[in-house]
């Protein structure tokens, strides 16, 4: 823990490099005062009135709230339908005017690590940042009331997959968080993927600081101009070619970041910033001959301005409505998105340049995606999310907690490859086991820093029945209330059964 | 295939390749001693194996004695042993060291991972284990890969660290019969779990080893690999396991510190071939560090931290009894930076022929991406 003199001094003083996250800034003077006792959860509030879902099936209620929160918590279906449906989805495209008090405070004690200018951060100690940003994601996807841009984090931080194990993304992953991800989440998809391409994790990641041009002889290092084609913008067979990857390595030649320890590159580069992990761009490194982008001409001379005509070039690509409007689907339809709804995302990605609100929006408006409730197997991530939120649990999100999602494989921002987490069910099926003992072990309060008030919540719902509606988003089937009963611990069994590992 | 066809399909032709990691850079010219070579005695004058306490291998190298546990697998020619092994970096520190050979260079996840995504993409819940708190960056990435200090933690209640929940009587039985009432392949997977679980169930954690194998029962170490070899036997589908055998960093009275580690190391290697028996054919064990040490000892009777070190691969169908070297002396001007020995060769020249055996496509360059590869003929 760094001494609050210093704090204050860079608080003071880091205007315009500081890391800027409004959302924790503007409440961090708020929890200071406070005085945020350290390890002890919160809870959301169980106030209102806490009907359970009462329908047979799943219906447009609790469909909406398991597919764009990370599950619904007691009373969020009695809410969400005295509200309706349409301006639910209205308010979650608008988080910033959604009131996010409760989750500020559960996360306010990691918030040193948002206040501090990102050069600040180099001598932090490498093997604290990650951790932190684990616990701090997963408090915020319980407690956030802005769950759609909480799950739309996730999903881009998946697809701008950083594992901060390799090289400086140790130290600089937080900020790839804040000022990419976070940033950009529903905004716009051109300025996320531009936001992206100069952060200095994804620099380091995929070796963008090392592309670089300096002789005639010297080849660019082909690694993120490969995947930003195939990865992030067009998908693999999206039309673009060898050639096409060398052209787009060649109009990024230049860009860099400064190391932790200068290992070659920056150096050689004779950095002009003094400050760790400062992006900058040399044009002596950059091959500023013409080049050819997807049959696109990148006229000779535009220096560092190569990069935004390859953000234009391959955000404007049909291919890239068609792969981020096909990912989108599979997120929030189906692993098999029915071609109809792909084509109607992929049209609204394109005639809004690729706003993201717009997109998610007409995505939320087909019918295919009103006709597949329940067919969603949750990731890891958001099976035990959701549970916790559907027991109203109170957490740090501590070791013990964090343990469960680095035995099924799915710890936050631990993949290692740059294709992101799987998002598909089959290769989360060998995950069973886990998670049958995570809701053995959530049911009887036997998680360390996570607790559940069971008496009292069955107390505020009613009945048994409305327990176990409350964690389907739907009545009980006969054999489910059936099991419940002889299970002999039918809370662990309801958070166990195929049911609520679906969405 | 379905995973179920895979769990009961683990039968003879199941080949699991266990990867042993000794942490913190153990010192291979105590290992495997050149004691042929008078430069060795020369720059070792106190810490140097005397060939005649030593076990000999072929007249110029030998076995520390804490070893002599290995004598009869090198005879039988099921060991296979790989001198001046290590990474091409030159960090000697062990951190960035162990992390490079794990990811197999500076790509991102584990060289293991990748090989079981290629052999085997659905995998079932036990095809990948290692026996540790948690999962060893040779793992990461792997389509399904636990960690786990013990067996006991793979069963319905289960919370690590030998604590576990109490499961009602009725609990597993209701549970069971929800998920039969799916038609789709979560189904499958729950009947896969279920399997798994009781096939883990079946083993007798205090069943005698098998051919009168005896493990240590203080050692963690022998603890891990009985327990791989119990999974083994179950054929509950192990394609890889990761076990580790930590604290070889000798810089400072280096005998004290590494001989009882070698003792764990031999007796437990032996006496988990001894329990596998003829199965061993179908087993592969190796032995890697991150680098080796110093080749001139230092004052407080240790060594630093230095480049080449040595590489064992035990088991199925190795062409075993043999140092591959090459070795061309200790001669000062052989050595290298502040007095090594040179890496001769790559781990990963070590690792492909031993992944090919295990079923990795003849083209490696998504196990071991940007590195040339030249395998060694560890099997002609």
């Amino acid at each position: 823990m760094k001494s609050s003199t210093r704090r204050e001094f860079i608080a003071a003083s880091a205007g315009a490099v500081a890391l800027s996250v409004a959302i924790f800034r503007s409440t961090q003077g708020f929890f200071t005062q406070m005085g945020q006792v350290a390890g002890v959860g919160v809870e959301r509030p169980l106030d209102g009135r806490l009907t359970p879902p009462g329908a047979r099936e799943i219906d447009p209620v609790s469909h909406v709230l398991n597919r764009l929160t990370f599950g619904p918590g007691p009373g969020d279906h009695a809410r969400v339908t005295s509200m309706g449906v349409e301006k639910f989805i209205e308010q979650q495209l608008e988080p910033q005017k959604i009131d996010d008090s409760l989750c500020d405070r559960a996360t306010a004690r990691f918030s040193d690590m948002w206040n501090e200018p990102l050069g600040e951060q180099y001598d932090a100690d490498p093997e604290a940042l990650p951790p932190v940003l684990r616990r701090v994601t997963l408090l915020r996807a319980i407690y956030s009331e802005r769950q759609l841009f909480e799950v739309m984090c996730e999903f881009w931080s998946d697809h701008f997959n950083i594992d901060p194990g390799k090289g400086d993304c140790r130290w600089t992953k937080p900020t790839d968080d804040a000022d990419v991800i976070r940033k950009h989440a529903l905004g716009n998809f051109h300025e996320l993927l531009r936001a992206s391409a100069l952060s200095p994790a994804m620099l380091w990641y995929l070796d963008g600081r090392a592309n670089v041009k300096r002789k005639p002889d010297e080849k660019p290092n082909e690694n993120y101009a490969r995947e930003l084609m195939e990865l992030h913008t067009l998908g693999v067979h999206g039309g673009y070619t060898q050639q096409d990857v060398m052209e787009v390595a060649r109009c990024l030649t230049g860009w860099t970041v400064r190391g932790r320890r200068d290992d070659g590159f920056a150096k050689t580069l004779r950095s002009p910033q003094t400050d760790h992990f400062a992006v900058f761009f040399r044009n002596e490194a950059h091959d500023d001959a013409a080049k050819r982008v997807l049959g696109t001409e990148v006229p000779a001379g535009l220096g560092k301005g190569d990069l935004d005509r390859v953000v234009e070039i391959v955000c404007g690509h049909a291919s890239t409505a068609r792969f981020i409007a096909r990912k989108l689907c599979v997120r929030f339809i189906a692993d098999e998105p029915p071609t109809s709804a792909v084509t109607a995302v992929a049209s609204a990605f394109s005639t809004s340049k690729g706003d993201i609100r717009t997109t998610l929006c007409a995505l939320f408006a087909t019918p295919e995606f009103a006709s597949s409730p329940g067919i969603k197997f949750k990731r890891p991530f958001h099976f035990i999310v959701s549970a916790l939120r559907a027991t109203n649990a109170s957490t740090t999100a501590d070791r013990p907690l964090l343990s469960y999602l680095e035995r099924m494989g799915h710890m936050p921002f631990r993949w290692p490859t740059p294709d992101g987490y799987p998002a598909t069910a089959q290769h989360w099926h060998s995950t069973l086991l886990w998670r049958w003992n995570f809701a053995l072990a959530l049911a009887n309060n036997q998680i360390g820093g996570t607790s559940i008030q069971r008496a009292r919540l069955q107390a505020r719902i009613g009945s048994d029945v409305g327990l176990m509606a409350t964690l389907l988003g739907r009545q009980p089937r006969a054999e489910e209330s059936d099991a419940w009963l002889k299970s002999g611990d039918g809370l662990a069994l309801m958070i166990a059964s195929p049911a609520f590992q679906r969405c | 295939m379905n995973a179920q066809t895979h769990i009961s399909g683990n039968g003879d032709d199941k080949r699991t390749l266990v990867v042993v990691f000794l942490r913190g850079a153990a010192d291979g010219l105590t290992l495997v001693a050149p004691v042929g070579d008078d430069n060795y005695h020369r720059f070792r004058p106190r810490l140097a194996v005397k060939r005649e306490d030593a076990v000999a291998l072929d007249g110029f190298f030998a076995l520390q004695a804490n070893l002599r546990a290995l004598e009869p697998a090198w005879k039988d020619g099921e060991l296979c042993i790989v001198h001046g092994a290590g990474g091409e970096s030159d960090t000697r520190s062990h951190f960035e060291a162990q992390e490079l050979m794990e990811h197999g260079g500076p790509a991102s996840g584990g060289w293991l991972a990748r090989f079981l995504r290629a052999v085997n993409p659905s995998p079932n819940p036990l095809s990948a284990v290692a026996l540790a708190p948690t999962l060893p960056d040779v793992l990461s990435g792997a389509p399904a890969a636990a960690a786990f200090e013990s067996l006991a933690e793979f069963s319905l209640g289960g919370l690590g660290r030998g604590r576990a929940s109490k499961v009602q009587a009725n609990f597993p039985r209701e549970l069971r019969r929800l998920y039969e009432m799916e038609t789709d392949g979560l189904r499958d997977a729950a009947r896969n779990t279920f399997d798994a679980i009781a096939r883990i169930e079946a083993i007798d954690p205090n069943a005698r080893p098998g051919n009168d194998a005896k493990y240590n029962e203080r050692d963690s170490f022998a603890g891990g690999l009985r327990q791989v070899a119990q999974l083994i036997k179950a054929d509950v589908g192990l394609d890889a396991a990761s076990v580790d055998l930590g604290g070889w960093d000798s810089h400072f009275t280096q005998k004290t510190l590494i001989e009882p580690l070698m003792l764990r190391l031999a007796n437990g290697l032996a006496a988990f071939r001894q329990d596998l028996g003829a199965r061993m054919a179908t087993t592969t064990v190796v032995v890697m560090t991150e680098f080796g040490r110093r080749v001139a000892e230092n004052s407080a009777f240790g060594t630093d931290h230095g480049r080449g070190s040595a590489m064992f691969v035990l088991g199925g169908g190795v062409k075993g009894g043999r140092v591959i070297g090459p070795w061309p002396g200790l001669k000062p001007e052989m050595l290298e930076g502040p007095g090594d020995l040179p890496v001769w060769n790559n781990y990963r020249n070590v690792l492909a022929p031993v992944l090919t055996r295990h079923g990795a496509p003849s083209d490696m360059t998504h196990i071991f991406p940007d590195y040339d590869l030249k395998p060694l003929p560890l099997y002609l």
